[in-house]
């Protein structure tokens, strides 16, 4: 069994100074500990995608109206097979318009599916990452990463202290199955941007998405 | 009782010299064999260390039976929330039957599922009555399956929003990012 030995102990008569620890507690408080944390391990990790439906607050009588020029709305359009189109729209005017090659890259592990439309590798803080891939011709972009440039290049919210975030707005038809309009959301909040709340700096997606009802 | 040293037993209380060497093993060797705790207990720290890291104190809610969920990897940690299951043609709200998506998939358009809106509602108005001084988060957790057409999806998604939901949360397994 375990001993510790401080030494000295070399003393006629004297009690040794050499312990045995009981090792048989410390054993049986390794296994007990050992047969809980695997009773309740989570091996599947549950997370959520957020969406918001937009919906109109009460009326207010008592504030005055003002005309607001409409803000700059990002369309992701997943109707067509073959590509995604990204229209930048102020109020019903398109302001620029952008076709994405669509890959869809599916992975099925056990019956889940995963589908991915490329990755984001710039932080938000590399510029210079952010003009390497923006400069690159649209065709040979994924769909994060075109979304990533048009965010920089047209999003209206990309100050620090701006807490409001842009607007992403998808459109899909009614056949496309669930696990891709997944894919395209996930796509949309691989654009993050910092964002400063309660005097700390984090990291925020860029977007907001919500379903256009069409 | 009393516990005795293992070893061999025949014999050997025949109080003879060689029968007791015969029935010994001979000086052999020993039957006891020693345990090396130190790896043990290394190997159970180990163990513990892992299962300690990967523990939730928060808990974990599983989707509902049959559902498949898809993976995402930029996603948020779960809330506490109405959670809406959608399982083939089944609607489930926190376990409960809630309608079901024939007649949208066979409309081929948008619709309100009005049984899924009045439960919804129910839930709402008991929340307010629960919490008569808070404002109402209207959040809504959506577990829907990975093959559901998008015609259910936001059918679920508007009739949650008319029902004082406008919060939709989809539902995936999170997985780490790709880089």
């Amino acid at each position: 069994m375990a001993g510790v030995d401080v030494g000295g102990g070399s003393g006629k008569g004297k009690r040794s100074l050499d312990s045995e620890i009981n090792m048989i507690p410390f054993i049986d408080l390794l296994m007990v500990t050992i047969a809980f944390l695997l009773i309740t391990a989570v091996w599947s990790h549950m997370a959520r995608i957020n969406a918001d439906a937009q919906v109109p607050g009460p009326p207010r009588p008592d504030v005055e109206q003002q005309d607001i020029p409409p803000e700059k709305i990002l369309h992701l359009q997943m109707t067509s097979p073959e590509k995604f189109t990204i229209v930048w729209k102020a109020g019903s005017q398109v302001v620029t318009s952008i076709d994405v090659p669509r890959k869809d890259d599916i992975k099925e592990n056990h019956g889940i599916k995963t589908v991915r439309y490329g990755v984001v590798t710039c932080k938000p803080e590399d510029q210079a990452c952010f003009n390497a891939m923006c400069g690159r011709a649209p065709e040979s972009r994924s769909l994060a990463e075109t979304i990533a440039c048009e965010w920089t290049n047209s999003g209206s919210h990309r100050a620090q202290q701006d807490k409001k975030l842009d607007q992403a707005v998808l459109h899909t038809d009614n056949d496309t199955q669930y696990v891709f309009i997944i894919g395209v959301i996930d796509a949309l909040y691989q654009t993050h941007r910092k964002a400063e709340t309660g005097g700390k700096v984090t990291e925020v997606p860029a977007f907001n998405v919500t379903f256009a009802v069409n | 009782m009393p516990v005795h040293q293992p070893g061999r037993r025949l014999m050997h209380y025949v109080p003879l010299n060689f029968v007791h060497k015969k029935v010994t093993g001979h000086g052999g060797r020993a039957t006891n064999a020693g345990l090396s705790l130190t790896s043990m207990i290394d190997f159970l720290i180990v163990v513990v260390v892992f299962l300690l890291m990967t523990f939730s104190a928060s808990g974990e809610t599983p989707p509902a039976k049959g559902v498949r969920i898809p993976s995402a990897e930029n996603t948020l940690d779960m809330i506490d929330a109405p959670m809406v299951a959608i399982n083939g043609q089944q609607i489930l709200v926190d376990g409960a039957a809630a309608g079901n998506t024939r007649a949208i998939e066979d409309a081929k358009r948008l619709q309100r599922i009005d049984e899924l809106f009045n439960i919804l509602k129910g839930k709402r108005e008991v929340w307010k009555q629960l919490h008569p001084n808070k404002d109402f988060p209207g959040v809504v957790v959506l577990q829907v399956d990975q093959d559901v057409p998008a015609v259910v999806v936001k059918s679920t998604f508007q009739t949650a929003a008319f029902a004082g939901y406008p919060n939709v949360s989809f539902m995936v397994n999170g997985i780490p990012k790709a880089h």
